[in-house]
């Protein structure tokens, strides 16, 4: 079928990499943005622009608000028709309380699982949530959407889209052809060494494409290998779901054989108990921390059959000084406090787990690894949007002379995927200070304004790609870059006319969370005006292309 | 030395070391020097400074961190390091003749 083995490498590489890389453009700019997926929630949310705190007092502040919670209306209504007979009105046996909270956080997280009378499977649970501000226990409105943690970031992983977790195989299947598209990329590239600090901006459009393309994947190809193949690692159990289907009998039993093991009780008891001073068993966890010479904040405190003889507290650390995402947790009996088990330390296997899966959700507290990140991911954004560029540029005149439409359809995919998904982006952050604050579903509004405004981009990007049928530029790129220049200051000046924090303010206080995504659409809006302003140029009648391609760019 | 400064200091190494790496190149080098031949210079030299600037680069990122946690912050800078030598070498290349230690090409 190909002369060759490059031949073949290169159809593979263009052609999965053209329809994979519409995922991955979304997949890799928002993991960029999910870097800073809690600084960007203190944008979203004023309310909670305050320093971050540590687990507070549970014998004092966690108690009451667990006290008051219930399942949501939603997974009531989702659990209906799995219980025979009418659900109650109120929900009186927790089994499993729960906060999290990460050294970003200035909120806390709170989850709650009720049993649920007459469940056709007893052992499964309806949900509630709650989000806290930590130094009071006071709750905060679950009309507002946390759009960095909670939209961008599973946007990252799942596109947002849950019916049949359609996302996340989409996802997977994106990252399974970046790995691809990376080795094959390495087989078609001939002098990766050689041309490893190549960009030539004044050769020919393909050319400096080509260069550019190289160079963002060459130089993070570390980066990109690793995030591509951890983000598989994570979700493995979804990709393959044995423990729930041929394995789901096995898989029981092992819970019930582990809960021996560790002395941590699988079925509550039946028997009421109170609850001993969980801020003591606190101090002991952080205490046996301290002793083994670990940063001691808490990360995750979970109590499991709550109220009952045999209900169990666990406390795990939020492993910040770390690239492995550890826990080293320590578990007490509820009524007594005495400690039931210390999770022994990880065997190999669960080390490297624990590296890969750390290394891509990265709790650690370390800044400058954090933006590295972000250097990563959007080198990565950069791979992929040249990759679309030079698609289409290699094509665009022998399609405008066929009178084929392909590489217009590609150029208007890519002015979406590309300053499209920017524009949207900008748009929710927009709607997110201008929607009424009483607004009900408020959240539910913001996220119709990205996929409103994604698809009017797109629209756009549609409508002006008509000159590459001619094999002109596409206006619609200039267009939408001015857009985007403007949608950022935008943002940046309503946020400070709705809440007063201006930049001079948020940067002579230190406020980094507001400051840094308020910089960040700056620095945004003058590389997109660079872009226009340069597009702008290109525009101009210009010689024809040089016959000077070497035959990597021709075969690519 | 405070963390900060070491990690600086390990991202300015990163950055020499992978300039001395493109140095070594002869194309790279007629771009920052035009046709001054490398004298005692040679490719060997250069890329022996470049090695011995990452090695030492590794060395304080090292120090700062757990060693998983340095090698990431490490080879995440070497990414950036060798960006900022591409796109130098494309916009200001003369810059780099600081690192050559000649005049930059007229």
């Amino acid at each position: 079928m190909f002369q060759n083995f490059r031949l073949a490498m290169a159809w593979v590489h263009t052609w999965f990499g053209l329809f994979l890389g519409f995922v991955l453009m979304v997949v890799f700019f928002f993991g960029s943005l999910s870097v800073f997926d809690r600084e960007i929630d203190r944008w979203a949310i004023p309310e909670s622009r305050f320093e971050p705190q540590p687990m507070p007092s549970y014998d004092e502040i966690l108690k009451p608000v667990f006290e008051d919670m219930q399942p949501s209306k939603e997974s009531v209504d989702q659990m209906r028709p799995r219980v025979d007979g009418p659900m109650p009105e109120h929900f009186d046996t927790p089994v499993r309380w729960g906060a999290y909270t990460t050294h970003r956080d200035p909120v806390l997280g709170l989850f709650a699982g009720y049993r649920v009378p007459n469940a056709k499977n007893p052992d499964e649970l309806v949900w509630g949530t709650r989000t806290i501000d930590p130094r009071t226990g006071d709750a905060l409105p679950d009309d507002q959407l946390k759009i960095g943690s909670r939209f961008f970031y599973p946007l990252h992983y799942s596109l947002n889209l849950h019916w049949m977790d359609l996302g996340y195989w989409i996802v997977g299947l994106a990252a399974l052809i970046m790995l691809v598209a990376l080795v094959t990329g390495v087989v078609m590239h001939r002098k990766l060494f050689r041309e490893l600090f190549t960009f030539r901006p004044n050769k020919s459009k393909q050319r400096s494409i080509l260069d550019l393309h190289n160079l963002t994947g060459v130089v993070a190809l570390p980066f990109h290998f690793m995030f591509a193949f951890t983000g598989l690692v994570i979700f493995a159990g979804i990709y393959f779901p044995v423990t729930h289907t041929q394995l789901e009998p096995l898989h029981d039993l092992h819970e019930v054989v582990e809960s021996q093991e560790t002395g941590l009780p699988h079925e509550s008891a039946g028997v009421p108990a109170p609850t001993a001073s969980v801020d003591a068993m606190v101090a002991e966890a952080q205490r046996r921390w301290a002793a083994r010479d670990m940063a001691g904040d808490v990360g995750f405190l979970a109590l499991q059959h709550v109220g009952d003889a045999n209900g169990y507290v666990s406390i795990y650390r939020a492993g910040t000084d770390r690239i492995a995402l550890t826990g080293e947790g320590i578990h007490f009996k509820a009524s007594t406090g005495e400690v039931l088990r210390e999770d022994p330390p990880p065997s190999a296997v669960e080390r490297i787990d624990e590296f890969l899966t750390g290394l891509h959700l990265q709790h650690f507290r370390h800044w400058l690894l954090r933006w590295l990140y972000v250097l990563g991911g959007l080198a990565g954004c950069a791979c992929i949007a040249t990759g679309f560029l030079f698609f289409v540029e290699k094509r665009k005149r022998q399609h405008a002379k066929r009178g084929q439409i392909g590489a217009r359809v590609v150029d208007a995919m890519a002015v979406t995927t590309v300053t499209g998904m920017l524009i949207a982006t900008l748009g929710m952050l927009i709607a997110n200070r201008l929607l009424p604050t009483n607004l009900p579903a408020r959240g539910d509004w913001e996220q119709y304004c990205f996929w409103g405004i994604w698809v009017l981009a797109m629209a756009h990007a549609f409508w002006r790609t008509a000159p590459v049928a001619r094999a002109r530029l596409a206006p619609a790129w200039g267009e939408q870059c001015w857009a985007i220049a403007v949608l950022a200051v935008a943002a940046v000046l309503l946020n400070w006319v709705t809440t007063g924090d201006h930049l001079l303010k948020t940067l002579s206080v230190g406020y980094w969370p507001v400051a840094g995504v308020d910089l960040f659409m700056l620095v945004g809006a003058v590389v997109a005006i660079l872009a226009a302003r340069r597009l702008k140029r290109r525009a101009r009648p210009q010689p024809a292309a040089s016959g000077e391609l070497s035959g990597e760019t021709a075969h690519a | 030395m405070p963390e900060n400064i070491m990690l600086s200091v390990a991202l300015i190494l990163s950055v020499a070391g992978m300039g001395w790496f493109a140095l070594a190149l002869d194309t790279h080098w007629k771009q920052v020097c035009g046709k001054q031949p490398r004298g005692q210079a040679s490719s060997r030299v250069l890329r022996g400074l470049g090695g011995a600037a990452l090695s030492l680069s590794l060395i304080l990122c090292l120090k700062v961190d757990h060693p998983t946690m340095a090698a990431l912050v490490w080879i995440m800078a070497l990414a950036g390091a060798a960006l900022i030598v591409a796109f130098t070498l494309s916009w200001r290349p003369h810059w780099l003749a600081l690192l050559a230690a000649r005049p930059p090409r007229r």
